[in-house]
């Protein structure tokens, strides 16, 4: 089957698009989920997250590295058989259209809240969506490349924003250093480690220069990525305090508004959303991209572009459901992180078992 | 076949259409205008389908550049390897004479013969042995005696007997002097021939004619085409060829200092009019005889000289197989500069970022071939077009190279800087004063403040009335003729902003904000690149003044997308930085000349390292590079 091209990028750029991808939720309202939940360990939480994302990753190598010339939705619907296969492509393909509205939502309230008060919602929210269309629209190869050249304003922006705050760091803040005790860390790190990323590199492998450094690529990019919330969770824990830092609504956000540098150089809080504004784009555009693959590859569809438009509808639409913030909120922390863990884990880990069984049985066939 | 099935499948639903307002026409007892008035309007709506519904797009990019497949390899085994051009069959219509027009000259089409043309009747351009007929061929040719230019100069040879012979040229274009010696050469100097040798036109080029360069033609189409770019053809009795000497002499510009690009270090020639003078500018810097120079003709109408030159050993075969298909492969009545020219062969027309680099530096020429690039010059035009380019070699001016490294990389630093300048301090501006506030240090909040309380206008009016005066100043600083010109832009400027902010109809602080803004878009060095910010920048003001920083982020999302996603000749638009290669020690910041050991690994050439062994030998081991300072 002719399939659309959508161009390849190399092992750079698609560390640095999964990168950014990551961080985006550290600019959101999640990090003072994880301070609530673990205390002052918040950094350990997000480290046992860490640690729980590469055995994801492990999975997934193994998953991917029997197929080499396939990505996640043709696997599973090989392993699972076509109705079962099918259903599941749909799962992910829906996780990924819940992510999307989740972070569309979630990204133009914190711009509401932080820059643009009088602004509608549906103003900005078009705005993330029109953009999700437009970089699903170019491709991937233009996502991974425009993440590339971004990237260095990205960590420079945020260096200085961590390093400004070093006249408000208190390391009497982070401790005891096991927070709330141990179970709780373990529990913040099964939040910090229910990601979309995994499954999202599963998907798009294809478009990798060579998709046998899935893992290695994959790894770098979580390894960043939580690098990144680590040094927040700390800086934030540091700066506020651990009973502060639960109360905040978007930590991030506080934390930049701290910024004293003399008369000239401080509330420069605007110039961030300038990067997160980006950073949550880039989520929209692959969690978008990713779902009109998913859905591309589940119907065996040679292109994936005639799905953008419908779903960047439903996404719009489903990110506009939920009544105001808290309710948005609530959703995403008790509904989408515990449950992400079935479509991004579960569901990977049974097609894993799957296409075992079936290749143990071939091979009895055969050898019988 | 799937083009069929597309367009069966995109005209069912206008039908319809069309059939129920011819019906209801009908119904309503209209006129039977209605009907033509349906088929106009099943057209539009066809034309409407297509924009909105689905078309498969398989294959966005035609061509790309390679990576690494001629890289390492050795030299081709084939010294006139490119010379036919692969669109077609080399100057197609150039060795048909007459092929394929029923005009009344047989003048040459530089495109291939399409299908449908007719191919018009057998041989008539040629040369004909008696020389009468040639005489009325160039007659009809030339529309004399009514053209004026042209003339027409019978005379005799002066050998024993005399033979009747005739010279053609144009007045003005071809050089007197030269015209002389060859006359005096025929018509005295000949004697010495004894009596009775036969006078063929080959006889005489090679033992009468003191002309460099000498061409023996038979087809009045070469003929014509050499005579309308300054030859000068002489036809003899009995001979079934023309001889055209080589006379070129007309009024032209002499080398001058550059006019857009100046720099002040390093060469200080530029490009001026004539095509074979900028050849030399070149040749002059490259003295290489792997330097090579096609010339591609263009214009099916009124032909222009394209040359294509390139350094055989180094430049990518693909490149320039591909800069030669896209030329040979241009319609188009004629053309008059490269700037006309970057319009047929850039890849993406409507992207405002320019795809090719026009410079009127031959040293920067020089530069860019070393590289592995591709240049192209056009007759009459004093710019030359380097492809592929890449943002980066268009921020460049060549100077920086000829500074010291550290001078050169401040230079380029500040660019940079002055680019980001340009581009967002006016959307910045209004972001901040309209939407975040709370950036600005109160005490200059305070100031800014207490000017706006004056001004009867919103920020965003201000600043469009500021950006528009001052596009206006230069406009018009452009178009003042003369000495004055470049006086009344600055003055024309002061005195409008003084006189807008003592009347109060904008604020000063505006007035600062946008003469800066001039002055880093000035220091953007390619014009056209500068051409595409001034007009990047109107589109933030609009994002920065709706949407504040938000409207900037989803601008610069856009704009670096579509950036990126550009192609220049096969190579990425934005390389080395997206995506990412070897940047070579020469992007923003420059390193040493001598560290600069490889070419950009971009443009994939044939050779890849520049500096082989010890580029300062002196240093680094003993007895350094070769003794004569050539390559190795």
């Amino acid at each position: 089957m002719k399939m659309v091209r959508t161009g390849k990028f190399g092992p750079a750029e698609a560390v640095v698009l999964l990168t950014l991808s990551s961080m985006a939720r550290i600019f959101l309202t999640f990090p003072r989920f994880l301070v609530e939940i673990a205390g002052e360990a918040a950094w350990l939480s997000s480290l046992a997250g860490l640690a729980m994302v590469l055995f994801q990753v492990y999975v997934f190598l193994l998953l991917l590295r029997t197929h080499p010339q396939k990505n996640i939705v043709d696997i599973t619907a090989e392993a699972l058989g076509r109705v079962a296969g099918t259903a599941a492509n749909i799962v992910y393909a829906a996780f990924f259209v819940a992510v999307a509205a989740m972070f569309t939502r979630t990204f133009s309230e914190a711009l509401l809240v932080s820059a643009l008060p009088r602004t509608p919602i549906s103003v900005v929210s078009t705005g993330y969506v029109a953009m999700g269309v437009l970089g699903a629209y170019v491709g991937l190869e233009a996502m991974a490349r425009s993440a590339r050249v971004v990237y260095p304003f990205v960590v420079a922006g945020i260096a200085i924003l961590l390093l400004a705050l070093i006249p408000l760091w208190d390391y009497t803040q982070l401790f005891p250093p096991l927070g709330q005790g141990p179970l709780s860390i373990l529990r913040g790190g099964l939040i910090a480690g229910a990601v979309v990323e995994v499954l999202l590199a599963a998907v798009i492998v294809q478009s990798f220069h060579d998709p046998d450094k899935f893992g290695t690529i994959l790894s770098w990019a979580m390894l960043m990525g939580f690098g990144y919330m680590i040094a927040l969770m700390l800086i934030l824990v540091m700066t506020f305090g651990y009973n502060t830092a639960q109360e905040l609504t978007l930590p991030f956000y506080q934390v930049s508004r701290l910024i004293y540098l003399g008369r000239y150089f401080q509330r420069v809080e605007s110039i961030f959303i300038i990067i997160w504004g980006y950073i949550g784009m880039v989520k929209v555009v692959l969690t978008l991209y990713a779902a009109a693959v998913t859905f591309a590859g589940t119907f065996k569809l040679p292109d994936y572009r005639p799905l953008i438009w419908p779903l960047a509808l439903i996404i719009f639409v489903a990110s506009l459901l939920p009544g105001d913030m808290p309710a948005a909120e609530r959703i995403e922390a008790v509904v989408l992180r515990y449950y992400a863990w079935f479509p991004a884990f579960v569901l990977p880990l049974a097609v894993l078992a799957a296409g075992r069984a079936r290749n143990r049985r071939n091979r009895k066939n055969a050898g019988g | 076949m799937v083009k069929n099935k597309k367009y069966r499948l995109e005209i069912k639903q206008p039908r319809l259409a069309a059939g129920i307002i011819f019906f209801t026409a009908k119904a309503c007892g209209l006129p039977p205008a209605v009907n033509v008035w349906g088929v106009e309007l099943k057209k539009i709506l066809e034309t409407l389908l297509r924009l909105i519904t689905y078309q498969p797009d398989f294959d966005r990019e035609g061509f790309i550049l390679r990576e690494n497949e001629y890289d390492r390899q050795s030299v081709p085994e084939r010294r006139d390897g490119g010379q036919k051009s692969p669109g077609g069959p080399e100057g197609g219509g150039r060795n048909g004479g007459g092929e394929g027009s029923g005009r009344r000259t047989p003048r040459r089409a530089a495109r291939p013969r399409r299908k449908d043309e007719p191919a018009g009747e057998a041989e008539p351009g040629r040369v004909h042995s008696r020389l009468d007929e040639n005489r009325r061929a160039v007659e009809r040719i030339y529309g004399l005696p009514a053209n004026k230019d042209v003339i027409l100069r019978e005379f005799s040879l002066g050998t024993d007997p005399p033979l009747r012979a005739f010279m053609v040229f144009i007045d003005g274009l071809a050089d007197r002097k030269s015209q002389y010696r060859l006359l005096e050469n025929l018509m005295i100097h000949c004697r010495i021939l004894r009596p009775g040798d036969v006078m063929s036109a080959s006889r005489i080029m090679t033992s009468l004619l003191p002309g460099s360069q000498v061409k023996n033609l038979d087809s009045f189409e070469k003929i014509a085409d050499a005579v309308n770019y300054g030859d000068t053809a002489f036809f003899f009795e009995g001979s079934d060829s023309a001889l055209v000497v080589e006379t070129k002499g007309w009024e032209a510009r002499t080398v001058d200092r550059p006019e857009t690009e100046q720099t002040i270090t390093g060469p200080q020639e530029a490009f001026v009019e004539n095509l074979r003078a900028n050849i030399a500018l070149i040749r002059k810097i490259i003295r290489s005889s792997d330097l090579y120079t096609e010339i591609i003709p263009v214009g099916a109408r009124f032909r222009s000289d394209v040359a294509v030159m390139y350094i055989k050993d180094l430049a990518n075969p693909d490149l320039v197989a591909e800069v030669k298909r896209r030329l040979s492969s241009i319609t188009v009545d004629f053309v008059t500069d490269v700037g006309m020219l970057e319009q047929f062969i850039e890849d993406s027309p409507y992207n405002l970022n320019p795809q090719t680099l026009a410079t009127e530096r031959p040293d920067r020429v020089a530069a860019a071939l070393a590289e592995g690039k591709v240049a192209m010059l056009l007759s009459g035009s004093p710019f030359a077009l380097v492809v592929p380019t890449t943002m980066f070699s268009q921020l460049h001016t060549g100077e920086e190279t000829y500074l010291r490294w550290q001078y050169g990389s401040f230079i380029r630093y500040i660019r940079t800087f002055s680019f980001y300048l340009a581009l967002l301090l006016p959307g910045s501006y209004l972001a901040v004063t309209l939407y975040h506030q709370e950036m600005i240090p109160t005490e200059l909040l305070l100031a800014i403040a207490g000017n706006r309380e004056r001004v009867p206008f919103p920020t965003v009016v201000e600043m469009l009335l500021m950006e528009f005066s001052f596009e206006l100043v230069r406009e018009a600083g452009l178009r003042i003729p003369g000495i004055i010109g470049s006086t009344i832009g600055i003055v024309g400027a002061l005195i409008l902003g003084q006189a807008a902010v003592q009347a109060n109809i904008v604020s000063p602080i505006l007035v600062i904000l946008v003469a800066v803004t001039g002055l880093a878009s000035f220091s953007i060095p390619y014009y056209s690149l500068a051409f595409a910010v001034r007009i990047y920048r109107f589109f933030y003001i609009a994002m920065g003044a709706l949407l504040g920083f938000y409207g900037i982020t989803i601008g610069l999302f856009i704009q670096i997308l579509l950036t990126v996603n550009l192609k220049t000749f096969g190579l990425p638009y934005l390389s080395p930085a997206g995506p990412r290669t070897f940047p070579g020690r020469d992007m923003v910041g420059r390193l040493p000349v001598f560290l600069q050991r490889r070419r950009p690994d971009y443009l994939n050439a044939l050779d890849d390292v520049r500096l082989p062994g010890a580029p300062r030998g002196w240093v680094e081991g003993g007895d350094g590079g070769s003794e004569d300072g050539s390559d190795r």
